[in-house]
């Protein structure tokens, strides 16, 4: 009888588990990889920036805790549910939602490279029912910045090895380097209690050091600032947002909301009926997506001092401790 | 999307097996898995990219998971280490290897290739509808790796792990060296492991070197629900009963995912929820066998 017992539980979830949705608001799936500030704004922005079409929009907020292979399962649910667009967060959700959803659009967002990533074939045009929004950084434009505030002869880079995004800008910023004749020093990390070690390995052989677009090495921020302002070494970041609390010269990148915005402007977009192959990777080059955020009081202690047109373009100014909105 | 919990759990069910293999029959709680799981996938994604067979690349990757396991097993038997720490050290070193293979990369996508899934699909697309297909194939593959287990553990050999889980001096007794029967037992399972990684890979879409995560727990979770549904001794019934607990476990998460919200369950609870499971299902089946 027990045998009975369990085998009809069993069976009573699969019946259970039949989807039972039916809504004239459209359903969003929005599936991101784990929690992280950077993250969680997108995934606001993204439901903020489609309310303002949508107001009725309803969303299906997904995480995958950083197990990737949850990112499959959440993509299951998703296709179950009949979300209208499924929106992935990050390389791997993104991923899992493509290759599981073949009959209702899906959006990324902040997938570095797309076509690396294998979402789409090219960046200047979408596909069937594919399109979304790279978080690319100026990588070239950064380095250069940096190099104008001072004399750069060795850049040092720190990056997760195990973030897909991070290892394509580090190889984006290596080329960069190689062109303009600069040393490349890297060093690469596992998980957050490392960057510290690897902020020192490189901080004596180094001129500055760039922080791109890196989950991993921005949890623990604090490490890598603490080791640079001991030998003295301006940081050039990506992320504007946490440059407001730590040590840092120069922020350059933009805010996550912002970009959370645009992706879902783009779902409102596809849900009023545009193609999503015939909307490119949309990259946040707009000024107004990016926000430059410069140090006044780093430049004193490094004895460094910013060009009057780099003032003039901040959107952010840290003087004496205090944060200025430009 | 009943075919789609069937299916992952099929896939994970082969991992799952490994993973009794080594925690039940031959009492060696291996941690290896977490860095063989993701082992498996990157040389199938590697394979796949270079243009290797796909049968020869679930070979290889099985292969890659079989050695990983004779590694952990060595680190124990030669150096006295004990067998978890074992696994974290390979598990560990996998980390750097994987990316290796993977070519320095963090990621590779297996979307616009030709893969198992879209081979099966492309030779049944005419008859049955894709998930179907899908169901059926990992159907058939996890029966033969069952089927081949029963046998196996018919076999004197494996017998002998049976034995030695049990109990280690009367195998010694018997003239067998245990760290012989040991380097080939967690290789297999690893072996096993490897295998559900490359199947997982190309289901996902996708290959990447955090696809470990969480992979021990959810093998563990998966032989423990099995034990709490069917209550027996035979070879049989044992890699049955896992391949059930693991497309189980896949249920309830996926259920934890979908109505959690009615009691308030965010998907960050679901962590919370399988190590939950796996408490309860060891307190039914305590209890279940204290009554008897």
């Amino acid at each position: 009888m027990k045998k009975y017992l369990s085998i009809i539980s069993i069976a009573s979830i699969f019946l259970l588990s039949t989807p039972c949705m039916a809504n004239d608001a459209p359903l969003i799936g929005i599936s991101k990889i784990t929690a992280h500030p950077a993250l969680d704004a997108l995934e606001q922005g993204v439901q903020d920036g489609l309310k303002l079409s949508f107001p009725n929009a309803k969303f299906d907020l997904q995480n995958a805790n950083g197990e990737i292979s949850t990112a499959s399962s959440i993509a299951q649910k998703f296709k179950a549910e009949k979300v209208a667009i499924a929106v992935g967060i990050a390389t791997p959700t993104a991923q899992a939602l493509v290759n599981t959803i073949k009959d209702s659009p899906v959006i990324y967002c902040a997938v570095t490279d797309p076509v690396e990533a294998g979402l789409i074939a090219s960046t200047t045009t979408g596909e069937k029912n594919i399109t979304g929004i790279s978080d690319m950084t100026p990588v070239k434009e950064q380095i250069e910045f940096l190099a104008r505030i001072k004399e750069i002869k060795t850049l040092g880079h720190i990056y997760s090895s195990s973030e897909a995004n991070a290892v394509s800008l580090a190889a984006i910023a290596r080329q960069v380097c190689k062109d303009k004749g600069i040393k490349f020093v890297e060093a690469t990390v596992t998980n957050s209690s490392e960057v510290k070690q690897a902020a020192q390995t490189i901080a004596g052989r180094v001129d500055g050091i760039y922080l791109s677009n890196d989950n991993t090495v921005f949890s623990a921020l604090g490490a890598v600032t603490s080791v640079a302002k001991k030998h003295k070494i301006p940081i050039m970041s990506a992320d504007p947002s946490s440059a407001q609390t730590h040590e840092i010269l120069v922020a350059w990148g933009f805010d996550y909301y912002k970009m959370g915005v645009a992706t879902g402007k783009l779902v409102a977009r596809v849900l009023k009926g545009e193609k999503p192959e015939n909307i490119p990777t949309i990259f946040m080059t707009d000024p107004t997506d990016v926000d430059l955020l410069i140090n006044l009081d780093q430049a004193k202690f490094l004895g460094l001092t910013f060009p009057d047109d780099i003032i003039k373009k901040a959107n952010t100014i840290i003087k004496d401790g205090q944060v200025i909105h430009n | 999307m009943i075919e789609g919990i069937f299916v992952e759990g099929l896939i994970y069910s082969i991992m799952a097996l490994g993973v009794f293999f080594t925690f039940r029959i031959l009492d060696f709680p291996d941690l290896t898995v977490d860095g063989s799981f993701p082992m498996g996938a990157v040389i199938m994604a590697m394979s796949i990219k270079s243009g290797i067979s796909l049968p020869l690349g679930l070979l290889l990757s099985l292969t890659g998971g079989i050695l990983a396991g004779f590694v952990t097993a060595a680190i124990h038997n030669y150096l006295k280490v004990p067998h978890l720490l074992a696994g974290i050290l390979t598990m560990t070193m996998l980390y750097s290897i994987n990316i290796r293979i993977l070519g320095g990369r963090a990621n590779l996508p297996l979307l616009r290739v030709e893969t198992v899934m879209t081979k099966v699909s492309d030779m049944t697309q005419r008859f049955i509808p894709e998930e179907v297909a899908y169901l059926l194939f990992f159907l058939a593959v996890v029966l033969i790796i069952k089927l081949l287990m029963d046998i196996f553990f018919h076999t004197d050999m494996g017998l002998v792990f049976g034995a030695l889980g049990n109990n280690q001096q009367m195998v010694v007794t018997q003239g067998i060296n245990p760290a012989t029967m040991k380097l080939i037992g967690v290789g297999l399972s690893n072996g096993l492991v490897a295998l559900s990684g490359a199947f997982a890979a190309q289901y996902q879409g996708f290959a990447d070197i955090n696809l470990g995560q969480g992979i021990v727990i959810s093998g563990l979770a998966s032989v423990m629900l099995g034990e709490f549904l069917l209550k027996s001794e035979k070879i049989s019934i044992l890699t049955t009963r896992v391949i059930l607990g693991a497309i189980l476990y896949k249920a309830i998460m996926y259920l934890g995912r979908y109505y959690g919200y009615y009691i308030n369950l965010t998907p960050n609870d679901l962590k919370l929820l399988s190590g939950i499971l796996i408490i309860v299902s060891l307190m039914i089946t305590n209890y279940k066998s204290m009554r008897r």
